[in-house]
């Protein structure tokens, strides 16, 4: 067993990336049995290791089936830790409306996005599938959303998407919002077309072009 | 305003500034394919410009085109726009000598047409009835000339036969692209063009045009007159259904995917543009759902699944696989999206069957050999290539259970190791000359028949049977006819326990189509069959994510030396 916290981050880290659920939780068990830090283990072992999945998804070398069991030794972990959180650890806050639009029910790839997006430290309000357009924006000036992320596989609701986007601006609250779009048929041409703010072919780019659009990194970089 | 033309065929076509070169090709009538309907995600309309037409042109995306291919000048018609005139150079196309399966397993049915004629020799006149409905009368005696013509309408293809419906034989038969796949690939992206009423107007009318066109060949070939052709039956999925019928498809394209037509019923031929007799009628068979269509439930009557003795699985495979499960008279159908990678589409080397596709790939030794089509140069990976190249790399260890490729190249035997090799930085799988597979490819290949599987293993959950408890499978489609057992449990679509369970039965949209026409109670026992079947929809069943991710796994290589590469 791993001898100092940076050990058992690391150990926790590959332990996540390997898919292992028993060991992840082991370990998350060890660190609050030693008192470490329950918010460090999370984002230097839970959150490393799912980030770590991530890149491989992107890379082509995880699949679909691998970034959903790695996120579930994540939550399993989780579970373990959240309770033993302090106060005054809080993150970025930048707050996420996700949802599939209505007329389609196919929601394993926004489910990837909701993951990725909470491990990048949003806060994730996850509307689930068949979403109408007036739901999307309704949750997200209840909950003074930073973003709008809106999920589809099939070409013939993605004129759903462009609604969204009419009903923020004949609201005057368009500005208020950063739209991002994402799904098997969509293109940068159609987020450009529809007057969405971003397009992201992958999950892990999702969570970049989120980053960078509530201001968490430069563009640039 | 700029002028588009293209090469060889030479074809023009004038349009705005800015125009996408898409417009053009479609005013110039130039035959390309554009499967996304233009959104810019298939990277399957790719033609060539000069460095001229470059600087006059303005490439908006080069989406699925390598760094190679866009320093050699090909772009993408959907998203490059025209700034001037331009010299555009269409590569060969992919249509040339498509291959169509035309038959397929038929129910054995006494003849007895709906439609009768008889002779009044008091009024010297013939009475051409259907059914107990009369539909005219004919001077003199015409008995002898009763004609009925069947058709399948597939996404990408049409097969029509003539029937005389006197002996019950086909006199003739003939196929034909479905002319709407210059417009969109896929089901989904025509429903959405079809929900535009000039959009519907465009593709019913181009759609009945070439079923048109095909009876017109078919009466000439027979030395029949049109008039004497009385009844055309069309099966076809949902879609196509709604689309030959001229009613808008619009409720298809989301949940709940409500059909506007149900079908089991009749419509003036000449309404929807057909010239046969002038009494003529179009019938569609019953459909099951949005996803379920005609072309399913005429296969159903063509295999006589309703009879079947124990557990039978029939499945369509395709962009939708379609599938039934019987149990003992008892038909539960679903359908799930495979997505476009089994017509080639998504693929970087992919397309459709045609001449210099890889249709084979088997394993020999310590490597692989390709066969193609027409044995001809490959040129490219036609759907049943693709689905035996991606079981051998799983049984070779070529990629691991997951799908992703060895990290142990270096067990291979040498002659795999050399087809992997680096392209644009990362590496991919060589079959045949230039022909590859990359990891995005894989992917594609895994979502499809995951898709697939999944749904057959959410059918046999549903009803609490396991995959040892299915008696038979029915490989229904053209598609499917191409397929091997081997490859088809290899790859992990089809369960284990198939093995020797499985026939092939060929285009039963046809046949079933025909059994129609020549048998008036099978429109009757069809119709009471499909009502009492349960439709499932899987995208809402509580199990389906596990079962789908379940079932994206490969089964493990064969040999243990293998399994140690994987």
């Amino acid at each position: 067993m791993p001898e100092t916290p940076e050990d058992l981050h690391e150990a926790l880290a590959t332990a996540v990336l390997e898919l292992d659920e028993v060991l992840t939780a082991d370990l998350c068990n060890k660190a609050v049995a030693l008192g470490y830090d329950a918010w460090t283990t999370i984002e230097q072992g839970l959150i490393a290791g799912m980030n770590r999945a991530g890149k491989l998804f992107d890379e082509e070398e995880y699949f679909v089936p691998e970034l959903l069991i790695a996120s579930d030794a994540m939550y399993a972990g989780l579970g373990i830790l959240r309770p033993h959180i302090s106060q005054a650890n809080t993150i970025h806050g930048r707050r996420v409306v996700i949802g599939v639009v209505q007329g389609d029910t196919h929601d394993i790839g926004k489910n990837l996005v909701r993951i990725m997006l909470e491990v990048a430290g949003f806060e994730v309000f996850d509307l689930g599938r068949d979403v109408p357009a007036q739901a999307f924006v309704d949750r997200a000036v209840e909950v003074n959303a930073d973003v709008i992320a809106l999920s589809t596989l099939m070409t013939t609701t993605m004129t759903q998407m462009s609604k969204v986007v009419s009903i923020l601006e004949e609201g005057n609250i368009r500005h208020r919002f950063k739209v991002i779009v994402g799904g098997a048929p969509l293109s940068q041409q159609f987020s450009d077309r529809i007057g969405a703010d971003g397009y992201a072919p992958k999950a892990a780019q999702a969570v970049q072009l989120a980053k960078q659009l509530t201001g968490l990194v430069n563009a640039a970089a | 305003m700029p002028i588009v033309t293209f090469s060889p065929s030479g074809a023009s076509a004038e349009i705005p500034a800015g125009g996408t070169l898409l417009d053009a090709a479609r005013l110039a009538r130039v035959r390309l394919e554009a499967p996304c309907n233009g959104v810019g995600t298939c990277g399957k309309c790719r033609v060539r410009l000069d460095e001229a037409s470059r600087a006059r042109a303005r490439i908006v995306a080069t989406r699925n085109l390598s760094a190679e291919q866009v320093a050699d000048g090909f772009v993408l018609l959907c998203s490059t726009l025209a700034d001037g005139d331009l010299e555009v150079t269409v590569p060969g196309s992919g249509e040339r000598g498509l291959r169509i399966l035309e038959d397929g397993v038929r129910l054995d049915l006494p003849l007895n047409p709906t439609l009768r004629k008889r002779f009044d020799a008091e009024r010297r006149c013939t009475v051409v009835s259907a059914g107990e409905r009369v539909l005219a009368e004919e001077g003199g005696d015409t008995t002898t000339r009763l004609y009925g013509v069947a058709v399948d309408i597939g996404t990408t293809t049409l097969v029509a036969s003539l029937l005389d419906l006197g002996t019950g034989a086909r006199v003739g038969s003939a196929s034909a692209l479905n002319p709407q796949v210059t417009h969109a690939q896929d089901v989904l992206s025509r429903v959405q063009i079809a929900s535009e009423p000039e959009g519907l107007a465009l593709l019913h009318g181009e759609l009945m045009a070439e079923i048109d066109r095909s009876i017109g060949l078919l009466a000439a070939e027979a030395r029949i007159p049109r008039r004497r052709i009385y009844e055309v039956v069309i099966a076809g999925n949902t879609c196509m259904m709604h689309l030959a019928a001229a009613i808008s498809p619009e409720a298809l394209g989301r949940f709940p995917y409500t059909p506007a037509l149900s079908g089991h019923e009749h419509r003036p031929a000449a309404a929807l543009g057909l010239h046969i007799a002038s009494c003529g009628e179009v019938y569609f068979p019953p459909i099951i759902s949005g996803f379920v269509g005609s072309d399913i439930t005429v296969g159903v009557l063509a295999t006589d699944l309703a009879a079947a003795e124990g557990v039978t699985l029939f499945v369509d495979i395709g962009t939708n696989g379609e599938m039934v499960l019987a149990r003992d008279g008892e038909l539960q159908a679903t359908s799930t999206a495979a997505g476009p990678a089994f017509e080639g589409m998504n693929i970087a080397c992919g397309m459709r069957a045609a001449r210099g596709a890889i249709e084979r790939v088997a394993i020999e030794r310590d490597d692989i050999r390709t066969a193609t089509i027409d044995e001809a140069e490959a040129v490219g990976i036609c759907g049943s290539g693709l689905f035996d190249a991606v079981a051998a790399m799983a049984v070779l260890g070529i990629i691991d259970s997951s799908g992703r490729f060895t990290r142990k190249a270096e067990t291979l035997p040498a002659p795999l190791r050399a087809r992997l090799r680096p392209l644009d930085g990362k590496t991919v799988f060589y079959l045949d000359g230039e022909i590859y597979l990359s990891q995005r490819d894989i992917r594609q290949v895994q979502l499809a028949k995951a898709a697939v599987r999944a749904g057959i293993d959410t059918m046999l959950l549903r009803n609490g049977l396991t995959p040892a408890q299915l008696d038979r499978a029915l490989v229904a489609g053209s598609f499917g006819y191409h397929l091997t057992t081997r490859s088809l449990i290899d790859i992990g679509l089809f369960p284990a326990e198939l093995d020797g369970k499985v026939s092939f039965v060929g285009n039963t949209a046809r046949t079933g189509a025909e059994a129609l026409l020549t048998n008036d109670e099978a429109r009757e026992t069809l119709r009471l069959v499909t009502s009492r079947v349960e439709a499932v929809e899987l995208a809402t069943d509580p199990d389906f994510t596990k079962v789908f991710v379940a079932a994206m796994a490969f089964p493990a290589p064969v040999s243990p030396a293998l399994s140690d590469a994987a």
